[in-house]
């Protein structure tokens, strides 16, 4: 049976069944112990949220799943807020996940630098409509 | 034996290094010393794939969220916006989206013509040799002719380009028959010197590894340098000296890894921001109104979400396209000033799941869709607002708090005033307009953007009169003799555009107008 994490995971971003893979499913419950010890007060603000789960957690349904969260993040809004925080920070940098964003998105999936884009000229000929208005600057006086 | 300087500038950010360079000659020793250490952007976090995750950390703009080794604490709890600065040789340049607009001559003539304020001891006309000397330092990209902006000198370098988002965004403005142009950027459009030109990359908030986006560390520091300033990164200072009577300085205090320093100096010079300033100067100064008159530009962000994939994250993420249709005073729309209408493209897919520039994406079985609903379709506008000096809205320092250096712990307090308030609710309505003519098929609103107070202005106000401001109009502070200050602190009013060409403008200003008064013994009137 999968561990609360993972199915704290899979609850928070289960992704769906054709397209994008559910989190804990995809094993980033390490990577996400990762992320919330690098946020302030993450360490602790998973452990909080971990144990508010009931023991009966994995044999519920998605739905009844997302209710006890909604729950807890009515009781903890902070701490829940952190644990979402880290939870998307270990989906969105997961390189397997951004093949599927850039499957899904036409996202280049590559570090910005240094490859970068193109660089396209800029046309000046659209500016032809606001360049024959008058100035809409007020002199001194 | 105490060490001696002619001039320490105190702050390596985008005035400080501005004023070194225009100060400095041959045979003045000019000491800048700066609080944080060097960025390597040519190392920049994005060559990585999750450079995302440095904005929460290393270069999170909230000093009391990221916490480094130069930063210090502010007490934000009474201000509806938080702080947003940075710690580093090249200040909170380090950070920015060198979007680069100039005040206009009416913002300089607030009283004048409006009634509101005051006017400025200097004109449009005074800062403009400056602003095209800063241009032509920083890289600025552009087109002159802009009809919403008086004529200035062509632009160093060519505009930087459109992209799908912005293409349908001047449809929009076009539609409406509003203003718009390409913003003028301090980011190179094409190579020069050892920079590269801008390969639209997207993230210029965590540095650029070419070296296109420029910040006060690249424009300013090695010309600087070249006419003998001398840096010292990691010197946090830490209190000023006086004379007797205190109505001079003398020099400061300053603490670096060798322990605690001092240095004997003709001039004083503080560009620590309006917050390091305060912070520094504590009961020092006690003219009435420095630290009052707080001017932070509110800011909403309205999104737009379009249908299509724009791929919005592609692209320097501020510095594109502005509308300054509403800048100037009108009457009918019951406010006094403007505001500015600056496009923002797209963020990352991490960026983007968390909230970008507005509520975070719902956890859950909503989540894929909302994601992919988003992702590279949204395009913002800032709506930038003009703020009136109110003397409630302050910087003042803690009673009993204080940092590791001793220093007291700088208080922002700060509300959005009436006459702001009602030119965001218009502004937000005028944004929304803009962003369904340009096809937006939702539009989400952020009616005031907490994590922007990058423009921190006011709070030591420039005035040809003593009882009027805190410094003159070259920044020498009223009544302590040998000390200026020379960022937006000494603005008058807040125009409705971001602030660093103007403090910039200000910063070599002042500077040459020092290193002539030292050969002549007096600064020109
Ligand atoms: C996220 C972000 C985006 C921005 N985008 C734009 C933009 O697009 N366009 C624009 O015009 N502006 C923008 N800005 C604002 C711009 O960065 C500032 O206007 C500008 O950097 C202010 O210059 P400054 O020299 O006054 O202060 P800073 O650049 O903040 O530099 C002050 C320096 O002084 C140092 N210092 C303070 N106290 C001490 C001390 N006691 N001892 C030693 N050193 C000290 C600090 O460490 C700091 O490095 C942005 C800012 C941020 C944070
Ligand atoms: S978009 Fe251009 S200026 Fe910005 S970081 Fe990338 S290359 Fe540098």
């Amino acid at each position: 049976m999968s561990n609360p994490l993972t199915l704290l995971l899979d609850t928070l971003l289960p992704g769906d069944a054709a397209r994008w893979p559910a989190a804990g499913a995809q094993g980033l419950a390490p990577r996400m112990q990762d992320q919330a010890r690098d946020l302030p007060g993450g360490n602790a603000a998973l452990r909080a949220v971990l144990d508010h789960l009931p023991d009966d957690f994995a044999a519920r349904d998605q739905m009844a799943r997302e209710a006890v969260l909604r729950g807890i993040e009515t009781a903890l809004p902070h701490a829940f807020d952190t644990v979402v925080t880290a939870a998307y920070n270990a989906y969105y940098t997961d390189p397997a996940i951004r093949d599927v964003v850039a499957a899904r998105t036409g996202f280049a999936n590559h570090p910005p630098q240094p490859q970068g884009f193109e660089l396209p000229p800029f046309d000046a000929a659209r500016l032809a409509q606001v360049r024959a208005r008058p100035p809409l600057w007020r002199p001194e006086r | 034996m105490t060490e001696t300087a002619d001039i320490a500038i105190v702050g390596a950010g985008a005035a400080g290094l501005a004023f070194a360079f225009a100060v400095a000659e041959p045979g003045l020793k000019v000491v800048v010393l700066e609080a944080g250490g060097f960025v390597d952007q040519r190392q920049a976090p994005s060559l990585s794939a999750d450079w995302e995750l440095a904005l929460q950390g290393a270069f999170n703009a909230n000093p009391n969220i990221r916490k480094a080794p130069a930063d210090y604490p502010v007490d934000d709890s009474q201000s509806a916006i938080r702080p947003a600065i940075f710690s580093a040789v090249g200040g909170s340049t380090i950070r920015w989206g060198a979007h680069f607009p100039r005040m206009r001559p009416s913002d300089f003539r607030r009283r004048s013509l409006d009634n509101v304020a005051a006017d400025w001891p200097l004109s449009y006309g005074d800062l403009e040799p400056w602003y095209d000397l800063n241009d032509r330092m920083m890289g600025v990209s552009g087109l002159a002719g802009d009809p919403a902006n008086p004529p200035r000198t062509e632009r160093p370098c060519p505009p930087l380009p459109m992209c799908p988002a912005t293409e349908r965004l001047a449809a929009g403005f076009d539609r409406l028959g509003w203003h718009w142009w390409p913003s003028d950027a301090a980011i190179l459009s094409r190579a020069r010197d050892d920079r590269a030109g801008c390969n639209n990359c997207g993230p210029c908030g965590v540095g650029c590894p070419r070296h296109a986006r420029a910040s006060a560390d690249i424009a300013y520091l090695d010309a600087a340098r070249a006419k003998g300033v001398q840096l010292r990164a990691n010197a946090v200072v830490t209190g000023l000296s006086f004379s007797s009577g205190g109505h001079a300085v003398t020099g400061l205090r300053y603490v670096d890894r060798h322990g605690s320093q001092q240095l004997s100096c003709g001039a004083v010079v503080l560009a620590g921001n309006a917050l390091g300033n305060a912070r520094l100067l504590g009961g020092a100064l006690d003219h009435p109104r420095f630290g009052r008159g707080l001017m932070l530009h509110p800011t909403a962000i309205v999104t737009g979400i379009f249908d299509d994939a724009l791929q919005s994250w592609r692209g320097p993420f501020a510095a594109s396209i502005v509308s300054q249709e509403f800048c100037e005073t009108d009457p009918a729309r019951g406010f006094t000033g403007g505001f500015q209408l600056q496009a923002l493209r797209g963020q990352g897919p991490l960026t983007t799941a968390l909230g970008g520039y507005g509520l975070r994406l719902p956890w859950g079985e909503a989540h894929a869709a909302a994601f992919e609903d988003r992702f590279g379709r949204t395009l913002s506008l800032t709506v930038t607002c003009d703020d009136l000096p109110e003397e409630a809205n302050r910087i003042a320092l803690h009673d009993t708090d204080r940092d590791r250096h001793g220093l007291h712990v700088p208080r922002m307090i700060y509300r959005t005033g009436e006459n702001s308030q009602r030119m965001l609710d218009f502004g937000i309505d005028r944004a929304r307009e803009a962003l369904h003519a340009a096809g937006a098929r939702r539009i989400d609103v952020n009616p005031l953007t907490r994590n922007a107070g990058f423009h921190l202005m006011g709070t030591a106000r420039m005035s040809a009169d003593a009882t009027q401001g805190v410094t003159d109009p070259y920044g020498r502070v009223y009544g302590i003799d040998c000390l200026s200050i020379v960022d937006a602190s000494v603005f008058v009013t807040a125009a409705a555009v971001n602030p660093t060409p103007t403090l910039q403008a200000i910063a070599l200003r002042a500077g040459d107008a020092m290193r002539k008064g030292r050969a002549q013994d007096k600064i020109p009137a």
